[in-house]
């Protein structure tokens, strides 16, 4: 774990606890929720699941916080399909214990959930993905970064590879960042 | 009866003498149907009497005219119908007022020619609301063209500034209501800027400039699908990014002038929080949650 992440969780429950509870933002006008869920969704177009039992059945993208991403998945993504496999949205609890999916998201409420979530899910065939600096070096596949006012992706091939992932090239082209 | 109208039976009781002798004299004649409330009668009458040289240059005539004429735009259903006796009232009660060299009626010319003028204005606020703007620019055409032959040196800023804006926000609506026809979306930013040009410091033109830039921007990221792939996801946001950057000095002016204001913290909020700058989406955020709930 990293000494940013480790910053990140130590303050997060303390802000919470001061924070007065804050109003959800509205779905439709959460950008960056919408180019997230359509990020996820192209990068599973172009990820191949070496994991024979991860290329039958519903493609599960599993999301943990974040409540508006997992409503634009539903609302524009859960009726397509990657390959033949149709997509499958589940809002998960906010419980390291994490059932068997293609895609993880954690959203930047949940960080605290993730040094036990990247433990366990190390031998598992699942894309973790996630949104806080140094995320790659502790284990996500994917990790969302802001740079120039803009939503991009960095990528770890490494991770992808202890995970069974064959990241496209496409995908490796577009990212803003791949960590061999 | 209005004082006005007073004023005239008295100034022509005046003449009466001359008017007894002259029974058949046009301008008496439409003076009584105008009493007794017959206005089509006491048009017909007041066109003749203007048109003859005893009374082509008399003031009092041209004030008849006029009050005549106003009369009977007021009670018109037709709109078109309406703003050609208007015109024609104004024209005449204009007329009275240059005529009058002793100014023994300017102030009752003055007072009908003034609430004539302000009637355009309130016609051009009642054309926003209908959403109608073709009527709305020609109704505030014409309340400046009426001011100005009076007074050209009005100062109308104020009014422009209350005309405009209201405009900038009926081109939102229609932009709102057809997204995809950007030409209202220029017309709004091009009258929010007029705006100011006029007022820098219009509080209602910086939070809706920006919240107009800001709002083509989310609506330019809601369009994105699963038909959409990486490179033009990456298209549409800095096209995005391009809005809520034009959206944020907008904003933040709005909020300098007036920082407690809930719309503007919620603002920038979105602003910063579609900018991806998280710190500063967070600050604002923390600030409007630091309004008491009852103050937002």
């Amino acid at each position: 774990m990293t000494a940013r992440l480790r910053r990140l969780i130590l303050f997060t429950p303390l802000f919470l606890f001061a924070a007065i509870p804050q109003q959800p933002r509205e779905a439709e006008k959460d950008t960056t929720a919408i180019l997230q869920a359509n990020y996820l969704y192209n990068i599973a177009k172009l990820v191949e699941w070496k994991d024979q039992d991860m290329r039958t059945g519903n493609f599960v993208i599993g999301v943990i916080g974040s409540a508006n991403l997992y409503q634009e998945l539903i609302k524009q993504y859960s009726t397509r399909t990657i390959g033949k496999q149709p997509i499958e949205v589940r809002k998960l609890p906010r419980s390291p214990e994490v059932e068997r999916c293609h895609i993880l998201f954690v959203g930047r409420s949940d960080l605290a959930l993730l040094p036990e979530i990247y433990k366990r899910m190390q031998d598992q065939p699942t894309m973790v993905i996630t949104e806080y600096a140094g995320a790659l070096e502790d284990g996500a596949i994917v990790n969302f970064v802001k740079v120039d006012n803009l939503l991009k992706y960095e990528m770890s091939m490494k991770n992808a590879q202890k995970h069974r992932l064959v990241m496209g090239l496409t995908l490796k082209n577009l990212a803003h960042r791949v960590e061999e | 009866m209005s004082m006005i109208r007073r004023l005239i039976i008295v100034v022509l009781a005046t003449l009466s003498s001359v008017w007894l002798a002259a029974q058949s004299d046009p301008l008496v004649e439409a003076l009584r149907k105008y009493q007794a409330g017959d206005l089509a009668a006491a048009r017909t009458l007041i066109d003749e009497a203007v048109r003859l040289p005893a009374h082509v240059e008399d003031a009092e005539a041209w004030l008849l005219r006029g009050f005549v004429y106003k009369d009977i735009f007021k009670g018109a259903t037709d709109s078109g119908i309406g703003d050609l006796l208007r015109d024609e009232a104004l024209a005449s009660l204009y007329t009275s007022i240059g005529l009058d060299t002793a100014g023994s009626y300017r102030e009752n010319a003055a007072q009908a020619y003034d609430f004539l003028a302000r009637s355009y204005f309130n016609d051009a606020a009642k054309a926003l609301n209908d959403m109608d703007h073709e009527r709305a620019l020609a109704m505030f055409a014409k309340y400046k063209e009426a001011t100005y032959r009076k007074d050209p040196e009005a100062d109308l800023r104020s009014r422009e500034v209350e005309f405009i804006n209201a405009l900038g926000t009926v081109y939102t609506k229609l932009f709102n209501m057809e997204r995809k026809d950007t030409a209202w979306f220029e017309m709004a930013v091009g009258s929010y800027r007029l705006v100011l040009e006029l007022d820098p410091e219009n509080y209602g033109a910086n939070y809706n400039l920006a919240t107009l830039y800001y709002n083509r921007g989310v609506y330019n990221i809601q369009r994105i699908n699963a038909d959409d792939e990486i490179p033009s996801i990456l298209e549409i946001q800095s096209a995005s990014r391009e809005f809520f950057q034009q959206a944020l000095p907008f904003m933040l002016k709005a909020h300098d002038m007036n920082p407690e204001r809930r719309e503007t913290l919620l603002g920038l909020e979105g602003i910063y929080y579609s900018l991806q700058d998280q710190n500063n989406s967070d600050k604002f955020r923390q600030l409007f949650e630091e309004i008491a709930p009852e103050e937002r």
